[in-house]
């Protein structure tokens, strides 16, 4: 199981196959990354032990709440350009439901218990996202 | 006594990323932002309502605790006590 906030590219296909074990038969990720919403790029920031210890706790809510067997969660923070990636989820489960559920919950906790903060870039300034 | 005040997205750009203040012993988390309010004027419309009250936006944590648990504003600071300020979270 991997938590880890940082500004390194996020590869996707190491945390897959991390997850990848004799009794997982279903991975369900989730990739968020930074839209063009007529914006230049994107600023994210962290308190970060606080957001560690927090994601570690939704991680473990996860493992107890749904049949899964391991959670990786990787967010990043510093500036972005549109398209690069911002957070990572896998989620790796017997069976694809509790994958899908296990996925679900982690993002949507996630957004609203972690001390993270995005800012839209834009040509003249920018906006913290509310 | 120090107290130690870090601030993240909308509040760091006020404050910076981290200031430390000299206060005297007693002094509450109100005393302590009016401090800071003295060297970063813009502090003050970002905390409060014009009302007086913080706004919902403003966080504050004393210890890694919200002060909505510790008395608020009316909270008694401490020597080496941490503050943290900060917008509610919008990551993912």
């Amino acid at each position: 199981m991997m938590i880890h906030i940082g500004p390194e590219k996020i590869r996707l296909d190491e945390m897959i196959s991390r997850s990848k074990r004799p009794d997982v038969g279903a991975i369900v990720t989730f990739l968020g990354c930074v839209r063009d919403d007529g914006i230049e790029g994107m600023e994210v920031e962290s308190y970060e032990e606080m957001a560690q210890d927090e994601l570690s706790k939704i991680e473990r809510e996860a493992l107890s709440r749904f049949d899964i067997r391991s959670v990786d969660i990787v967010h990043r923070v510093g500036r972005l350009s549109i398209g690069d990636d911002i957070v990572a989820i896998v989620c790796a489960a017997s069976h694809r439901k509790a994958a899908f559920d296990g996925c679900s919950f982690v993002i949507d906790e996630l957004k609203l218990r972690s001390a993270i903060w995005k800012k839209e870039l834009l040509k003249d300034g920018g906006r913290w996202i509310p | 006594m120090k107290v130690r005040i870090i601030a993240f997205a909308s509040f760091r750009e006020i404050l910076g990323k981290e200031v430390e203040v000299d206060l005297t012993a007693g002094k509450t988390l109100r005393d302590l932002l009016g401090q800071l309010e003295e060297g970063h004027p813009r502090l003050h419309e970002e905390v409060y309502l014009p009302s007086g009250d913080l706004k919902e936006t403003t966080i504050i944590m004393l210890n890694r605790v919200n002060i909505d648990s510790k008395g608020g504003l009316d909270a008694t600071l401490k020597e080496g006590d941490e503050l943290a300020i900060f917008p509610p979270f919008a990551g993912g």
